[in-house]
C-alpha cells in the first residue's frame, strides 16, 4: 500500500520512511503541501501522513484539497503535529483528518495508527466492491425484467397483427390479378371507340372526358407499381412481425445437434462480402467443442446477427476475433471486434427491440433482441463487453443440453 | 346464407369449398381470391359451418383454428364423423401449430397452413384437395359398383345351366368372384 509522507523536514521524512519501509509500505515523499498535492493527484495513494506547518500549502489545506477531490476510494489522513491543544485537534479533525500524531512520534504508535488506517481502507474497498456487484446485479435484473415485459408486448402485438397482415397480403394478390383482367377488358373496349363514335357520339365524348379525368394512361402504367410497392412494404411488416415472434419466442423449431464451429464457418461464408469490403482479418480459435443440442436455424440466426453487428462495427482493415470454447456444461462463443465500441448507455439498451444505432432503413433494431430471446430460450446467456472506440465483445453461452420448456412461454429469463 | 345459395346455383361445375373464420375480412379476402376456381361457401363459426355442410355437398373445408366457442380442431373432428367425404384443412397462426399438428396425427387432416398464407400456394393446395376429393369419390363409386356387379354376377352363375358352362366352370367362377370380394373388402377396410 502506498503511503504519502509530507513534511518540510528532511530528517523527519527520512525517519518516517525508515520506519515505514520495513513494515511493507511503499513510501512517496513530499517536501511540502504543494508537492504532496501533485503526488496525490498523479499516484494512487490511500494513506497520507502529513505535517501541519509547511511552506506554501500547509497540512490543513492539503487535507481539505484531498477531501474535496472527486477521486474514488477513501484516503486515510493522519496529521502530524507538535500542537496538542484541544482546539487545534478539533480544527484538524474538522478539516477532514482521520487521526493525528503528536511529534515527536513514537515508532510503535505510528505503526498502530497506520494499521488502523489500513484496516479502514480495506473495509471501505470491500464495501465499494459489494456495492458495485449489487448495482450490476440490480442492472441485470432490471434489464431482464424489462425485456420480459417487452417480450409479452411483442407476443401480443405479433398475434394481433398477424390476421390483418394475412388478409391484406391476400387482398393485394387478388387486386393485382383482377386489375390485370380489368385492364385487358378496358383495352378491348378501346377497340370499340370508332364504332361508338359513329353510333353514340355523346357517349363517346363522355368516355374521352372520363379517360382524361382519371389519366387512364397513367393508371395503366402505374397502378401495378402501386400494388407492387404495397406488397413489398407489407412483406417488410411481415418480417418485423416474424422477428418479434422470435424475440417473444412464440415459435418452436425442431431440436437437432449442431457443431458450433461449422455453424460459425457457415455464418462467415454468408457474410463474406461485407467482411471483404472492410478488408477484415478473421481469426477463429476453435477448441472443437462437442455438438450442441439446439434449434439449429435459430442459433444460426443468433450467429448471423452477432457476427453481422461485429462486421458493421469494425473499422476497416481491423481484426475480427472469434473464439469457440467450452466448459463442462456450456459451449462458449466470443465474437470480438476492434471497431467503434459503444457507450454504457448504448450497451444497456442493446437487447431492447427496435433499439438501433444504425441509420433509418439499415437496421430494424431487432437483431440483438431476437438473439437475446433465442439464447435465453436455449437456457443460455448473452452478454456484451464494450469500450468506446476500442471495440466490443459479445459473449454467448449455450448449454449442450437445453432445459425443457413449457408451452406458450414468453420472454422471461 | 342467401348469397351462398345463389352461388351454389350459378356455379355448379366447380368444386365446392367451405371456409370458416371468425374474421369477416379474412372470409371476404379469400372469397375474392378463390371465387374463380371454386364454388365458395363461408361460415363465421363452427356451428354455422355444420349448418352449411347439412345443406350443401362440400368437397373441401378449410377452417381457422382459433375461434370462439368451437376451435378448428374440434370442428374438424365433428366433420370427420358426420361428413367424412369432405377434405379437411386447418389454417392457423404460428402459435397454435402444436394443437394442429396433433390434430393432423390423430384427426386425419389433409393439410394445415400458416397465416399469413401465400395466395398462389393456397390456390394450388386447394386444387390438390379438390382433386383428392374427386379421387376418393370416384374410388368409392368404383368400389360400390364393383361390389354391385359381383353380387349380380354370383346370382347369375347360380341360376345358369351348369351343363352349358362346362364342368367346374361355375365353381371356378364362384372362386374368382369370392377372391375379388376379398380384395375389395381389404381395400375398403384400409381406406
Amino acid at each position: 500500500m502506498n503511503v504519502l509522507v509530507a513534511d518540510d523536514s528532511l530528517i523527519m521524512r527520512r525517519l518516517l520512511t525508515a520506519y515505514l519501509r520495513p513494515w511493507g509500505y511503499e513510501v512517496l515523499e513530499a517536501k511540502d503541501g504543494e508537492e504532496a498535492w501533485s503526488l496525490f493527484q498523479s499516484e494512487s495513494v490511500s494513506l497520507v501522513l502529513t505535517d501541519w506547518i509547511m511552506p506554501n500549502v500547509d497540512g490543513l489545506e492539503l487535507i481539505r484539497r484531498i477531501r474535496a477531490s472527486p477521486r474514488p476510494g477513501y484516503c486515510y489522513l493522519i496529521l502530524l503535529t507538535a500542537k496538542s491543544e484541544k482546539e487545534d485537534l478539533v480544527t484538524a479533525m474538522e478539516a477532514g483528518a482521520d487521526d493525528f500524531l503528536v511529534k515527536p512520534c513514537d515508532k510503535e504508535e505510528v505503526r498502530v495508527r497506520l494499521r488502523e488506517g489500513e484496516r479502514i481502507i480495506r473495509l471501505e474497498r470491500e464495501l465499494a466492491q459489494q456495492n458495485r456487484q449489487l448495482r450490476e446485479t440490480q442492472a441485470a435484473l432490471i434489464q431482464s425484467e424489462k425485456l420480459a415485459s417487452l417480450g409479452q408486448l411483442a407476443a401480443g402485438m405479433a398475434h394481433e397483427i398477424n390476421n390483418p397482415i394475412a388478409f391484406v397480403t391476400n387482398n393485394l394478390a387478388v387486386l393485382r390479378r383482377d386489375l390485370g383482367d380489368m385492364t385487358k377488358l378496358i383495352d378491348k373496349y378501346q377497340l370499340t371507340k370508332p364504332v361508338l363514335q359513329q353510333a353514340a357520339p355523346e357517349l363517346h365524348a363522355e368516355l374521352i372526358q372520363l379517360e382524361n379525368d382519371c389519366d387512364l394512361a397513367w393508371l395503366r402504367e402505374q397502378l401495378p407499381r402501386l400494388l407492387q410497392s404495397s406488397a413489398s412494404g407489407l412483406a417488410r411488416v411481415r418480417d418485423i412481425v416474424t422477428n418479434l415472434r422470435d424475440f417473444a419466442r412464440l415459435d418452436q423449431a425442431a431440436y437437432d445437434t449442431m457443431e458450433l464451429g461449422k455453424a460459425v464457418q457457415a455464418t462467415l461464408e454468408m457474410l463474406n462480402r461485407s467482411i471483404e469490403e472492410k478488408r477484415l482479418t478473421v481469426e477463429t480459435e476453435d477448441e472443437h467443442t462437442p455438438p450442441l443440442l439446439c434449434q439449429p436455424d435459430k442459433i444460426l440466426q443468433v450467429l448471423y446477427n452477432v457476427v453481422l453487428n461485429a462486421v458493421q462495427a469494425s473499422t476497416p482493415d481491423s481484426k475480427l476475433s472469434i473464439r469457440i470454447k467450452a466448459d463442462s456444461e456450456c459451449a462458449i462463443l466470443e465474437v470480438q471486434d476492434f471497431g467503434v465500441g459503444m457507450t454504457e448507455a448504448t450497451r444497456n439498451r442493446v437487447f431492447e427491440p427496435f433499439f438501433t444505432t444504425k441509420p433509418v432503413g439499415e437496421g430494424t433494431g431487432l437483431g440483438m433482441a431476437v438473439s437475446y430471446g433465442i439464447v435465453i430460450d436455449h437456457g443460455g446467456r448473452i452478454a456484451i463487453e464494450s469500450e468506446l472506440h476500442r471495440g466490443t465483445t459479445v459473449l454467448v453461452r449455450l448449454p449442450f443440453k437445453p432445459p425443457p420448456r413449457q408451452n406458450g412461454q414468453t420472454a422471461t429469463s | 346464407m342467401n348469397e351462398n345459395r345463389i352461388q351454389a346455383m350459378v356455379e355448379n361445375n366447380k368444386p365446392s369449398l367451405l371456409i370458416v373464420d371468425d374474421e369477416p375480412d379474412v372470409l371476404f379476402s379469400l372469397v375474392a381470391l378463390l371465387r374463380r376456381d371454386f364454388q365458395v361457401f363461408t361460415a363465421e363459426s363452427g356451428a354455422q359451418a355444420l349448418e352449411v355442410l347439412q345443406q350443401h355437398p362440400i368437397h373441401v373445408i378449410m377452417t381457422d383454428q382459433r375461434m370462439p366457442s368451437m376451435t378448428g380442431v374440434e370442428l374438424m373432428s365433428r366433420v370427420r364423423a358426420e361428413f367424412p367425404d369432405a377434405i379437411r384443412i386447418i389454417f392457423t397462426g404460428y402459435a397454435d401449430i402444436r394443437a394442429v399438428v396433433l390434430a393432423i396425427n390423430t384427426g386425419g387432416l389433409y393439410r394445415y397452413l400458416t397465416k399469413p398464407w401465400d395466395p398462389d400456394e393456397l390456390v394450388e393446395l386447394l386444387k390438390g384437395a379438390a382433386a383428392k376429393h374427386d379421387d376418393l369419390v370416384a374410388q368409392a363409386q368404383l368400389h360400390a359398383s364393383l361390389s354391385d356387379y359381383l353380387d349380380d354376377a354370383s346370382q347369375l352363375i347360380k341360376v345358369a345351366d351348369s351343363s352349358e358352362l362346362g364342368v367346374g366352370f361355375a365353381e371356378q367362377f364362384q372362386l374368382k368372384t369370392q377372391r375379388l370380394r376379398n380384395y375389395l373388402a381389404n381395400i375398403q377396410g384400409n381406406s
